[in-house]
């Protein structure tokens, strides 16, 4: 008909996504830099192991936050999946499984949990801050009930010392965010899947009408936030060496956190893999310069609350102009 | 207050309580509204007519303090103002009832009307006399509606009575109705109009935006047309007629609105036995290839409750769906699209769009299953499949990347259509397809039906419009009350018996 289109003009969404992308990146490069310049001892090699290592874990749930947040969503149970999982893999290490096994298993136990969540509600239709917030409780308790409130020694070698070892001179376990964030960037961003998570957060009854299982997809995102969560769960039993169900306290609060610093809207629909990752490594260079710096640990708390509403506010702004 | 004359042409001399000089807006290199001149008299209505994107809602945005101009005098009541902010326009009492209803669902009617101006004594609120206050405007206004129940219990129309009522109180001067029937039933349509007569007469002036023509020539004291942001002229309603006005608009005749071709009829596509489901009972019918079957009745007469059950989305209660001969299960919408049915629904915001999303994605919901290359989806041909849709339908918009929300009425109508060509159907079901939508667009939905036909398609067309549904349908149902009432052939009856058969007289 009349109107020319020109394919080739410039995706404006993608440019600005682009550009939060580089100011985050922006942002940690600037605190890297000025934590070096400030204290000799942030920028040596121990400090820089010791920081990725820090910052995995949370960047892992990140990525599974941000998958639950984009269909409008929140898993509060993070940080007691995390718990739980370290007694269940530390069990099964005791009790003599090998180690892949032992592994799979609590792998399971996450996706199990996930999808629980999914029951609740597709199935129930209870709000997602209510079947979450359930879980972290009574996932707890569970915890706790099972291990008698004692903490498990891990006894096997092999498994503590992955966490302590590195690859090409990085840490094993930020290897680990490596391996989870690939494939995640291609699910979210490059395959079908992603692009039905979007719709389903955006405006679920357009997404069903369109033919998308609105359901199936509920049931895969706070399946894999749960299954993520249990491989947290693993990571932190092999750097502690220990299954206790009190650990990974507040990191749901800390993963939120991460999520939407890294530019994921809580009204869903809109997020990333990438932006989430920089946001846990951007709290976690905060977290371990106020270490260095001797600041007081309840100021870090300060800071990452400042931190989250600057960074929001912008995000807010750069929406609203657009 | 004025002393009331009803003959337009006298207040011709008078001040005018608005007036635009060269008014003038422009996003970057794009004008959204050319300079434009314009002044409305004290107490009249004046209609404003014109295609989506031809510059509208940008001169009401303007008006109410949403955006500001970029050029030109605004001149209230004899003296140049402003106008940066919505609060500086109500202050000088100018208000607009949008299309879509912009008021608290969880609050009670009362509550809504006097949001922001409530009645407080010792800190605590009035709760009893603001009920009592509203009920009398309310009544007063001769809007059959209870104060004290929940606005989200009432039906859009209602509440777009409520939002009216709301936008007429504190000493309003001047008050934009954008396109505020679209929803309403007939009688809730005669509600409003009774108001907007009874506050013209209280000196108010009216801007009345619509893109229904007689609503114009009912209600206007004078009209402005619009076109690609011009102002293209300004008439007496006595001194015109339909015919200019479309011209005026687009260029284009009123017969060659309603693009009808004989169509040869082929196979039967669909036929319901007995149907039931929740909101319609007893509903048997055939669509055959090339036939446009009309759905008329009242807004919740069950006709879009059918719909939904055909495509799956609602669980049938009784009776069957035969598809092409076979009786079939429609377990759920993706059912029904693997079939080769295609449902345009009736809200396009609340059920046909993913509007904070890609206009790309939107075309392409329907068909990621189709277009993967291994586990990720093929992008050139997600690309390509998107450019044609909007380079076919004509979608005015700069990339496939821009959201569906930035495009008007007309524009996202065709996106919701496009997702539907872009994965082929062989029956598509349109619901309200042109509500919002100005008559350029009509023109080529309408088209766009012939050519759907010419291709072996079957086409269910429900409306509350009469005339579209009468124009256009080989065979018209009227539903009533969950019911099929009459079925006619193409012009068999008169407008008069069938809307006597949808009001039930």
């Amino acid at each position: 008909m009349t109107t020319e289109v020109t394919p080739t003009s410039v995706a404006p969404k993608r440019n600005f996504n682009f550009l939060f992308a580089l100011t985050l990146v922006g942002l940690l490069l600037l605190l890297c830099i000025v934590l070096s310049i400030a204290t000799p001892s942030f920028a040596t090699g121990n400090n820089i192991s010791n920081l990725l290592r820090q910052g995995s874990m949370i960047a892992i749930l990140a990525i599974g936050q941000t998958f639950v947040i984009i269909t409008a969503g929140i898993d509060l149970s993070v940080g007691a999946v995390v718990g739980f999982s370290t007694v269940v893999v530390a069990g099964l290490l005791q009790a003599g499984v090998p180690i892949p096994i032992a592994i799979l298993i609590t792998l399971a136990v996450g996706l199990a949990i996930g999808c629980f969540h999914a029951f609740g509600i597709v199935k129930m239709g209870l709000p997602p801050f209510i079947i979450t917030l359930a879980t972290l409780t009574s996932l707890r308790g569970i915890g706790l009930l099972i291990t008698n409130g004692s903490t498990i020694n891990i006894t096997n070698e092999a498994f503590t010392l992955f966490s302590r070892e590195s690859f090409l001179g990085v840490p094993n376990l930020f290897w680990m965010v490596v391996i989870v964030a690939i494939p995640a960037f291609v699910f979210l961003h490059l395959s079908k899947w992603g692009r039905y998570l979007y719709a389903v957060g955006s405006n679920p009854e357009a997404a069903r009408l369109s033919g998308v299982s609105v359901p199936k997809m509920i049931f895969i995102a706070y399946g894999l936030s749960s299954m993520f969560a249990a491989f947290v769960g693993v990571m932190l039993a092999a750097r502690l060496g220990v299954g206790n169900a009190t650990q990974g306290d507040g990191w749901e609060l800390q993963a939120i956190a991460s999520t939407v610093i890294g530019g994921t809207s809580l009204f869903g629909a809109i997020g990333s893999v990438h932006g989430p990752l920089i946001g846990a490594f951007i709290l976690a260079t905060i977290a371990n310069g106020a270490n260095l710096l001797n600041v007081n640990s309840f100021w870090q708390r300060i800071i990452t609350g400042v931190l989250i509403i600057v960074i929001v506010f912008f995000d807010q702004l750069r929406r609203r102009n657009r | 207050m004025r002393s009331g004359s009803p003959d337009a042409s006298s207040n011709a001399d008078a001040q005018p309580i608005l007036e635009l000089r060269e008014l003038e807006k422009r996003y970057g290199f794009i004008q959204a509204l050319k300079p434009a001149s314009l002044a409305f008299r004290r107490g009249e209505i004046h209609a404003i007519v014109g295609e989506n994107g031809a510059g509208k809602s940008t001169l009401i945005k303007l008006l109410t303090g949403v955006i500001r101009r970029t050029g030109g005098k605004i001149v209230w009541n004899g003296a140049e103002v402003e106008l940066a902010t919505p609060n500086e326009a109500i202050a000088h009492g100018i208000n607009a009832v949008h299309q879509e209803v912009v008021l608290c669902r969880h609050l009670s009617v009362a509550a809504n009307i006097f949001l922001g101006d409530e009645a407080v004594k010792f800190g605590l609120l009035q709760k009893r006399e603001m009920t009592r206050a509203a009920q009398k405007i309310l009544d007063d206004m001769g809007f059959n509606l209870p104060a004290d129940i929940l606005l989200g219990d009432l039906t859009i129309g209602q509440q777009q009575l409520v939002a009216t009522a709301r936008a007429s109180l504190r000493g309003t001067k001047f008050i934009i109705f954008d396109e505020p029937t679209a929803y309403l039933t007939r009688s809730e349509a005669a509600q409003l109009f009774a108001l907007i007569r009874r506050l013209k007469d209280e000196g108010v002036t009216i801007v009345y935006i619509s893109h229904r023509m007689e609503e114009v020539f009912e209600l206007a004291d004078r009209v402005s047309v619009l076109r690609d942001g011009t102002l293209v002229g300004t008439r007496n309603i006595s001194d015109t007629n339909d015919a200019e006005l479309v011209a005026l608009m687009i260029n284009r005749s009123l017969e060659q609105i309603y693009h009808k071709e004989a169509i040869p009829l082929g196979k039967v596509l669909l036929e319901t036995r007995n149907l039931s489901g929740k909101g319609f009972n007893n509903v048997s019918l055939t669509v055959r290839a090339g036939e446009i079957v009309g759905l008329y009745g009242l807004i919740g007469a069950g006709r879009s409750e059918f719909a939904l059950s055909v495509f799956g989305r609602n669980p049938k209660t009784a009776g069957d769906i035969v598809w092409q001969g076979n009786v079939v299960d429609m377990r759920n919408e993706r059912t029904a699209i693997d079939l080769g049915i295609a449902l345009a629904p009736e809200s396009r915001r609340d059920q046909g769009l993913n509007l904070n999303l890609p206009i790309g994605l939107n075309i392409n919901l329907p068909v990621y299953d189709q277009i993967n290359s291994g586990i990720v989806v093929n992008a050139g041909e997600e690309k390509r499949r998107a450019d044609q849709q909007i380079k076919d339908l004509g979608i005015k918009t700069p990339s496939r990347n821009s959201l569906a929300s930035s495009m008007s009425g007309g524009n996202q109508q065709k996106i919701v259509i496009g997702k539907w060509l872009n994965h082929g159907a062989e029956l598509f079901i349109f619901d309200e397809p042109t509500v919002g939508v100005d008559v350029g667009t009509k023109a080529e939905i309408y088209r766009l039906f012939a050519k759907l036909l010419k291709n072996g398609a079957g086409i269910i067309l429900i409306s509350s419009y009469l005339p579209e549904v009468y124009e256009l349908a080989d065979t018209l149902h009227v539903f009533r009350d969950g019911h099929l009432v009459g079925s006619q052939a193409y012009r068999e009856k008169t407008h008069e018996d069938i809307l006597a058969e949808a009001i039930g007289v």
